[in-house]
């Protein structure tokens, strides 16, 4: 057998830096030149906190989204679709917290009809009465599909409760039933007037442009999109979390053979002063692998998951900390304690070799994590929306490597306090005595 | 633009066949490995040990511990998995340049020394694990069983692909850690194995460092049986009902294709593109966009070895709308389809949506090595990477006419409806 080869430490490297222009109508174009990507990853982000969506029409920014390519003054929906599918490119479009994003992928040699379209859809949406009818039911049985799901409705419920009732992050970006339900093709129409134009966006392109007059070709297309009626978007704050946000609901999906468990509190976003550098690094420890904290447990001792994971999700302003998983229903409320247990104990803090796991994998990772057109474009316009530098990926990645013990113990105690808002959907009468047991607080049952 | 990404290939004296391309564009290697056992090579009583078989992987070999394998490659930035598919298993792992001997050190003391760990405790202790991976991606999730029932109706009971991977927790229960080693005897040998290096990594260092940490492995896997002959379509339609708690109806609709690698599956691949793989195919237009019968309409082509693929159309009913109605216009557009062929402009998108797809799966080095080990271990040609999309470009018309003639007769459907079950007040009441 041969000898456990020693590793070399890795090269020095940096998030691929863009060439930052100016387009004619203000907007900011960042181009990333990555040799050997042939598929162009197009991202265009224009700043709008969902949290201003008016009152009674929440998901409105999701909506119109989605029904910019369906139909322009040139080109019905169909013949929209036909023109994108003809060159190969693919185009979704959806809201994030802080804003609209575009999100296009087109071989090389296409690029300049893309952005032709991607101009029109931004610019020239004429939204057909049909067609708004049809996103808006095809959301309402995406509503019903995602209650279906237990995963998708704890997510919805721990953002109910974790959160202030009138807070818009209380509810799905995309709407709810009642809210999607009442939205009319005059409100998509003039929400795209206030929230869809240049004022504040961004255009991203990665991938190989050598020999693609990408410069030439984005000023020709969205370069010339203006609107005259773009309000100046709001500026993103963090949601306030719920008074009574301490608490266990227990969402009541009768027959389930599995629980799907929640625990989480409210959390910093990527700009925090302290530093975002210990919160990646966080998170790979507590539940980034199988050999993670609650895996450890959960996963390899007990045999009681799949995987449970935790994260630190960032928002443009405010974010949470949550660790998330299913576990067989018989062991849900010995599972739901462990994983609390877990997360508290982790107060006390971390230990010289978590810290050095930790950090060589988030920042040896980072290479290969950022190797395509797709990554990047991704990384690039998540950090236009949150208002950070194009340096920010690679500075963080230093910040990481710098860290020490107590960046990481303080980091973490910032964040958890040890007051956690906890959600299951499993069988209620299964789980909920064994619950209330375990976790010695009141348990709020709810239908689903 | 014909694609030529470098691919240099040699085989060990003891049978590994071993894949090198160089692509220095990313400071990280991919070692990407497949294993020539699947769960088409599981025997009735003994399904689900492939997939079992891959979980206890993980459980440590001669020189690692239990969960060693994961926690020294992320440590060192590597990223790495593993999953169970009919045809094959495949082991990988992207790691910085500097951490490439680490992972080919790992993956050699498993692949040849896993059975020095084997535990009953770690059998125990995985088959726990596999049985909650279960009920999370198929017992608790709404449709869960539709791709199970699908395989079930599309192939005879004896047949390699009637089971699914996850195989039969009755099966898993009964499992021992004799039939483990048993398992790892037959299977995990250089000579049923294949490693493709993908990255920074030049041909002959590659080579190199593969002979130094598997060369010593001893070949010894037990001879490959031929492939399954090939099936012909069903003869007559198949129907699987299943009424549970799930939103709203869905269909899939199912057909045996052609095998891997033929160019009637190429061709029956655009013909489900035209049905409904792609935003503006036919199923998409009329029943999506026009008649708004479906809230969306899906079609893949899924290329297997063993003398059969899997074809299939998915139709999510709207609610309100009868599964019966989407089903003869399915029925209708099949026939239409053999009738009159797809338009230039069909296969126009087609094309061009393969190619970004296909291009979009190659640019991540990961992906990359995963489809030269898949084309060199099931069609010993890694070089299909680089022409696949010339063969894409050749079908014609009148080959997707034929193949839908062939292949895509709605009597050879097989349809799984999984519908809405009402709720049951009757017995409340009562």
């Amino acid at each position: 057998m041969t000898a456990r080869p020693v590793v070399a430490p890795p090269e020095p490297w940096a998030f691929p830096a863009p060439q930052e222009h100016l387009l004619p109508n203000g907007v900011r174009l960042l181009l990333h030149d990555l040799p050997g990507q042939y598929v162009l990853s197009l991202r265009v982000v224009v700043p709008s906190p969902v949290a201003a969506e008016p009152a009674g029409q929440e998901g409105i920014g999701s909506m119109t989204a989605r029904l910019l390519d369906e139909g322009t003054s040139e080109a019905g929906s169909e013949e929209f679709a036909e023109r994108m599918e003809r060159i190969g490119m693919v185009l979704g479009a959806g809201v994030s917290d802080g804003g609209l994003v575009v999100d296009v992928d087109v071989p090389q040699a296409h690029l300049a009809a893309a952005a032709d379209l991607v101009r029109a859809a931004l610019a020239d949406p004429v939204f057909p009465e049909a067609e708004v009818r049809r996103i808006l039911r095809t959301r309402l049985a995406e509503i019903e599909q995602e209650r279906a799901s237990s995963a998708h409705r704890a997510s919805r419920e721990f953002s109910r409760t974790l959160w202030e009732a009138a807070d818009r992050a209380a509810l799905p970006v995309a709407g709810t039933a009642a809210t999607v339900g009442a939205l009319t093709r005059e409100d998509v129409v003039a929400h795209h007037a206030r929230v869809v134009g240049p004022r504040g966006a961004t255009v991203v392109l990665a991938g190989d442009l050598a020999g693609v007059p990408a410069l030439e070709v984005l000023t020709g297309s969205l370069g010339s999109w203006t609107s005259g009626t773009q309000d100046a978007p709001a500026p993103s704050l963090a949601p306030v979390p719920a008074a009574d946000r301490v608490r266990l609901v227990v969402v009541d999906r009768p027959g389930s053979v599995q629980s799907e468990i929640v625990v989480g509190c409210p959390g910093p976003d990527r700009s925090l002063a302290s530093g975002w550098a210990p919160h990646p690094v966080l998170s790979f420890l507590v539940g980034g692998s199988p050999g993670a904290r609650l895996d450890a447990v959960l996963r390899e001792e007990k045999g009681y998951t799949y995987g449970m994971r935790s994260v630190f999700r960032p928002r443009v302003a405010g974010g949470m900390f949550l660790a998330s998983g299913s576990v067989r229903t018989e062991v849900t409320a010995e599972a739901t304690g462990l994983v609390v247990d877990i997360l508290d104990r982790a107060r006390d803090g971390f230990t010289p070799a978590e810290l050095r796991s930790g950090v060589d994998f988030i920042a040896k990772t980072a290479p290969g994590r950022y190797a395509t057109a797709d990554a990047v474009a991704d990384e690039s316009g998540s950090l236009a929306l949150e208002g950070l530098a194009p340096d920010f990926t690679t500075r963080n990645l230093e910040a990481v490597r710098a860290l020490t013990l107590e960046d990481l113990d303080a980091a973490y105690r910032r964040t958890v306090t040890g007051e956690w808002t906890a959600v299951v959907v499993g069988d209620a009468a299964a789980v909920v005595p064994g619950l209330s047991e375990r976790l010695g607080v009141p348990v709020t049952t709810v239908d689903l | 633009m014909p694609l030529d990404y470098p691919l240099h290939r040699r085989t060990l004296p003891n049978g590994l066949r071993v894949v090198v391309s160089p692509d220095h564009t990313v400071p990280t290697v991919t070692v990407n490995i497949w294993v020539g056992v699947g769960s088409r090579h599981e025997q009735p009583g003994r399904t689900g040990f492939a997939h079992l078989f891959e979980h206890l992987m993980f459980q440590g070999s001669r020189e690692v511990r239990s969960g060693e394998h994961f926690e020294a490659l992320m440590a060192e930035g590597g990223r790495l998995n593993a999953t169970t598919w009919f045809d094959r298993t495949n082991y990988f792992e992207t790691v910085p340049k500097g951490a490439l001997e680490l992972a080919l050190w790992l993956e050699a003391d498993r692949h040849g020394h896993l059975l020095d760990a084997l535990t009953q405790e770690n059998l125990d202790n995985q088959r726990d694990v596999v049985k909650e991976e279960k009920r999370q991606r198929y017992d608790n999730q709404p449709y869960g069983f539709a791709l199970v029932d699908m395989y079930a109706a599309l192939f005879p009971q004896d047949h390699p692909y009637h089971h699914p991977t996850i195989g039969s927790m009755a099966d898993l229960d009964a499992a021992t850690v004799e039939d483990v080693r048993t398992f790892f005897t037959r299977h995990y040998a250089p000579d049923n194995t294949v490693l493709t290096l993908c990255g920074d990594v030049d041909p002959d260092e590659g080579f190199a460092l593969v002979e130094r940490y598997f060369g010593d492995l001893d070949a010894r896997a037990e001879a490959r049986r031929p492939p399954h002959e090939p099936l012909e379509p069903l003869a007559a339609p198949v129907r699987v009902e299943r009424r549970d708690r799930v939103p709203n109806d869905r269909l899939h609709v199912a057909f045996r294709l052609p095998a891997d690698e033929t160019d009637d599956l190429v061709a029956a691949s655009v013909a489900l593109d035209c049905l409904g793989g792609l935003s503006t195919s036919r199923l998409v237009r009329r029943l999506v966009r026009r008649e708004q019968t479906a809230v969306g309409v899906h079609a893949s082509a899924w290329g297997l070895v063993d003398g059969a693929s899997i074809g299939f159309v998915v139709l999510d009913v709207a609610p309100g709308a009868d599964p019966q109605g989407l089903e003869s216009a399915l029925v209708e557009e099949l026939e239409r389809l053999a009738q009159e062929g797809p338009t230039p402009a069909e296969l126009e998108a087609s094309l061009a949506q393969t190619e970004r797809g296909w291009l979009s799966a190659l640019a991540g080095q990961e992906e990359r090595a995963d489809l030269i080990s898949r084309y060199t271990l099931l069609h010993d040609d890694p070089g299909i990477v680089n022409t696949y999309l010339d063969r894409v470009r050749t079908v014609t018309a009148q080959d997707v006419i034929d193949v839908t003639r062939r292949w895509l007769r709605p009597e050879s459907r097989a349809v799984v409806a999984y519908l809405v079950d009402a709720p049951a007040e009757t017995e409340e009441v009562a």
